[in-house]
């Protein structure tokens, strides 16, 4: 008979080798926040280095790959491990911020061929190789790579270099530039005679500071990465549990260590701690990940949002919907894009208030507490009915594309007899992008009172029987159209919708087999046909930080469509699929892809 | 400096649907006179608002309307200050967008160095490219035109997407001098019945490709 022992013992052991085997992944520190893993995968070793580093999340973290030592190679050539996973991360703390990304290694002397010029220099880690060039830090823990760049926070760096610079008894280093523009050459010639020439300025005294807090910054996550073995996958078992996924790359955000969120709470944290614990529970476990899989020429993309139980039971509340079918009319056959949502506004707004009075109970902080109470009064006192009934939840919005827009312009006629020339009032006509929001309403009555009310304040809001116009309500040119119909309240600047297709665009909206999709859907569900919105929308009212979607859109076409899943207490799930016509190669596709939500989500 | 000309020139170029520039200068016999120069946006006032309400815009930071005035009472301000400048209004429509300023000028060598001095002042690492020469030239009997350089940088320097964008526009230049004109030199210059004024008026587009269309030299009777 085998001992028991002697049997599971070494399969045990055997069990945990395996499952915690290592693996480039496990280089990743635990600062990350961000991460997108790449799986292997035959497309993606045919990518030349030379197209890889044009993207955003290559080209920031190796500079020095600019030279000859890439040309005309594959990644492949460059020594990597396809058998292994490519993972680019990105974290931010309060302090600094970490890039970079893991890889794994199957010819060293290739890859110092292409990473030609980093040095290697002593390590204090056992078993790991360090190298560094100018700007950033390779890491060999045998046949996996750390490629990583730690860097302080600009502002932080400011303030540091300010700190030391005015307690040193410095003016601003801006009044002295100022001082000096004015001051004869004589008179600077003698100035520098006097200064201490060891004595450093404001930039060079923030070029010193920058580098010994790189160097502590970099010390510290090398610390936590190799000494305390404090890496993100040691730390993260849905970051463990991601990994397990087949799909070509995974996405992964953890929002609950997200600092421009938490900078968002800065001021419960700093002000009401307690108060600041108590929201930050509920944010606990706020973690995104996401799957994107390669198909035939479409790339889909699942992402599911997990939180906290308190959080979810409000979500849950929120998704106890049913599909408005009165949206659906208002939806053209051939809308370029348009967008549902789909909400029991009334459910999440009970669960809400179920689970945040508690907490704002707790705090003895006089201005939250008079905003509770405000909070309890109006729950008593609102007629809920009519609130909820007014906005239920459901909305529609669309892009109706760009059309042209009655406005209008001064232009200048000539006397011809002396040329002089005067002003008068004409029509113009501009572009404008056309946009419908709606929402259901079983309580027309009420948005019909607010602009009854605002006709009587300006002659700009005028009732046209069936619908109100609202003149030059678009900077001050373009008019806005409001109209209720089919238990919905329309905003729109389309006027063709809001004189001719009141009752929905009929036949030539969309069909049942769509319709059947949007109530399927869930709670959100959208399409853009790409060339249409891409071609059309203004891409000049889009923020900086927006733009990076419609780049990688631009020059392609196909559809993208949005749909969400099921949801649960603890997370809710969320479907897009880009389906592309053009003959580009599907793993161009999606590194664009891949290169945008890294701009997105950076 | 580079902010406000943001608006006043590449807003107007780049993103307008159609711009209208009336470029208006009257000399009298001493030399004196009058330059008004208007920039008319009103015909894309729904682009001009959008931008205004971003942030940043083509990698540039958007000025506020408040921003906007304020450099317009700089340059104001600085200009009176110039020798051989006698006085300055300006006017600027912040609805219809339509920017008017009028200069009047002892003589037309203090005008243009006077206008030179205040870019120079508001532009200190000399960002904006300006002739070494000058744009009007009068010596009491011809008066010679060319396009500004500023505003020739500018209209050149726009991309082909821009080009159906300054299709629509115009730049009108008006000369009225204090003794008939006698002839001149650009075929596409009319003349008022008296011939006091010549008034030449292209296409912003044509403009671009060809800066020497405003190019003109007008020769007064003896």
């Amino acid at each position: 008979m085998i001992p028991l022992n002697k049997f599971f013992i070494p399969l045990i052991l055997g069990a945990n080798l395996s499952a915690f085997g290592q693996s480039a992944e496990q280089l990743i520190p635990r600062e990350a926040v961000t991460v997108f893993s790449i799986n292997n995968t035959d497309l993606l070793q045919k990518v030349s280095i030379d197209e890889w580093i044009t993207y955003d999340f290559m080209e920031e973290i190796h500079q020095e790959l600019f030279d000859k030592s890439t040309e005309n190679k594959t990644v492949k050539e460059a020594g990597l491990d396809f058998d292994q996973r490519l993972s680019l991360f990105y974290g931010k703390k309060q302090q600094f911020e970490v890039t970079g990304f893991t890889f794994g290694i199957k010819d060293q002397a290739a890859l110092f061929r292409v990473f030609d010029d980093f040095d290697l220099v002593s390590s204090k880690y056992p078993g790991i190789k360090v190298y560094q060039s100018l700007f950033n830090n390779l890491i060999l823990d045998h046949s996996h790579g750390l490629l990583i760049r730690v860097e302080p926070l600009e502002l932080f760096l400011n303030q540091q270099t300010d700190s030391l610079w005015y307690s040193r008894g410095n003016l601003s280093p801006y009044y002295a530039m100022d001082e000096d523009q004015e001051m004869e050459d004589d008179a600077l010639v003698k100035e520098d005679d006097h200064k201490n020439l060891l004595e450093k300025n404001y930039y060079e005294l923030r070029d010193s500071l920058a580098y010994v807090y790189q160097k502590k910054f970099y010390q510290e996550v090398l610390d936590g990465l190799f000494l305390k073995k404090q890496s993100l996958y040691a730390n993260d078992s849905t970051f463990r549990e991601l990994l397990t996924h087949p799909s070509a790359g995974i996405f992964f955000m953890d929002n609950s260590r997200n600092i421009d969120r938490s900078k968002n709470l800065w001021y419960l944290k700093t002000v009401l701690p307690t108060l600041y614990l108590d929201v930050q529970d509920l944010y606990e476990g706020n973690v995104i990940t996401g799957d994107l899989t390669l198909k035939n020429a479409q790339i889909q993309f699942d992402l599911k949002a997990h939180y906290s139980k308190a959080l979810g039971s409000i979500y849950e509340e929120m998704n106890h919907a049913n599909f408005d079918r009165n949206i659906a009319p208002y939806i053209h056959l051939n809308q370029p894009a348009y967008f549902t949502y789909t909400i029991n506004l009334r459910s999440a707004y009970e669960k809400a208030f179920e689970v945040l009075v508690p907490i704002l109970s707790k705090t003895k902080d006089p201005e939250i507490s008079f905003n509770l109470l405000l909070l309890k009064l109006g729950n008593a006192l609102v007629n809920k009915d009519a609130l909820f009934n007014t906005y239920k939840g459901s909305l529609l919005m669309t892009f109706n594309g760009i059309q042209k827009v009655k406005t209008r312009k001064i232009t200048f006629f000539y006397d011809e007899k002396t040329f002089e020339y005067g002003e008068r009032e004409a029509e113009a006509e501009e572009d404008m992008p056309i946009f419908t929001f709606g929402f259901s309403t079983r309580r027309k009555d009420i948005p019909e009172m607010i602009l009854e009310h605002f006709s009587q304040i300006t002659s700009k809001f005028e009732n046209k029987g069936d619908y109100w116009i609202y003149h030059k309500a678009i900077f001050d040119a373009a008019p806005l159209f409001f109209f209720n119909a089919k238990g919905l309240f329309i905003i729109t600047n389309d006027r063709d919708l809001a004189e001719n297709h009141r009752d929905g665009y009929g036949n030539d909206a969309i069909n049942k087999q769509a319709i059947r999709s949007l109530k399927k859907s869930g709670t959100m569900a959208g399409y853009a046909n790409i060339q249409e919105v891409v071609q059309r929308f203004p891409s000049d009212f889009l923020q900086p930080e927006q733009q990076p979607l419609l780049d990688f859109l631009r020059n392609k076409t196909g559809a993208i469509t949005l749909k969400s899943g099921e949801t649960t207490d603890r997370s809710t799930s969320l479907q897009m699929n880009y389906s592309f016509t053009d003959t580009e190669r599907s793993s161009k596709h999606f590194l664009e892809l891949l290169n945008t939500l890294y701009l997105l989500t950076k | 400096m580079k902010r406000f000309l943001f608006l006043l020139f590449f807003c107007c170029f780049i993103l307008s649907s159609c711009i209208e520039i009336i470029d208006d200068l009257a000399v009298n016999l001493d030399g004196s006179g009058t330059f008004k120069y208007t920039i008319n946006l009103s015909s894309s006032k729904v682009k001009v608002n959008s931008i205004l309400a971003l942030d940043s815009f083509d990698g540039k930071k958007v000025p506020k309307l408040g921003e906007i005035d304020a450099k317009f009472n700089q340059f104001k301000e600085l200009l009176s200050k110039e020798k051989g400048i006698t006085s300055v209004q300006l006017e600027f429509n912040r609805v219809e967008f339509i920017v008017k300023v009028t200069v009047g000028f002892t003589s037309i060598e203090g005008l243009q160095n006077g206008v030179k001095s205040v870019i120079n002042q508001m532009d200190p690492h000399g960002e904006i490219t300006q002739e070494e020469g000058n744009w009007i030239q009068w010596d009491t009997k011809t008066l010679q035109r060319i396009i500004p350089k500023l505003m020739e940088d500018r209209i050149k320097g726009e991309t082909k997407a821009d080009n159906e964008l300054l299709r629509h526009g115009s730049y009108t230049c008006i000369s009225r001098l204090p003794k008939p004109i006698q002839s001149c030199s650009n075929e596409l210059c009319k003349l008022n019945p008296a011939k006091t004024a010549a008034m030449l008026r292209v296409n912003t587009l044509e403009l671009k490709t060809n800066p020497a269309l405003l190019k003109h030299t007008l020769t007064t009777s003896p």
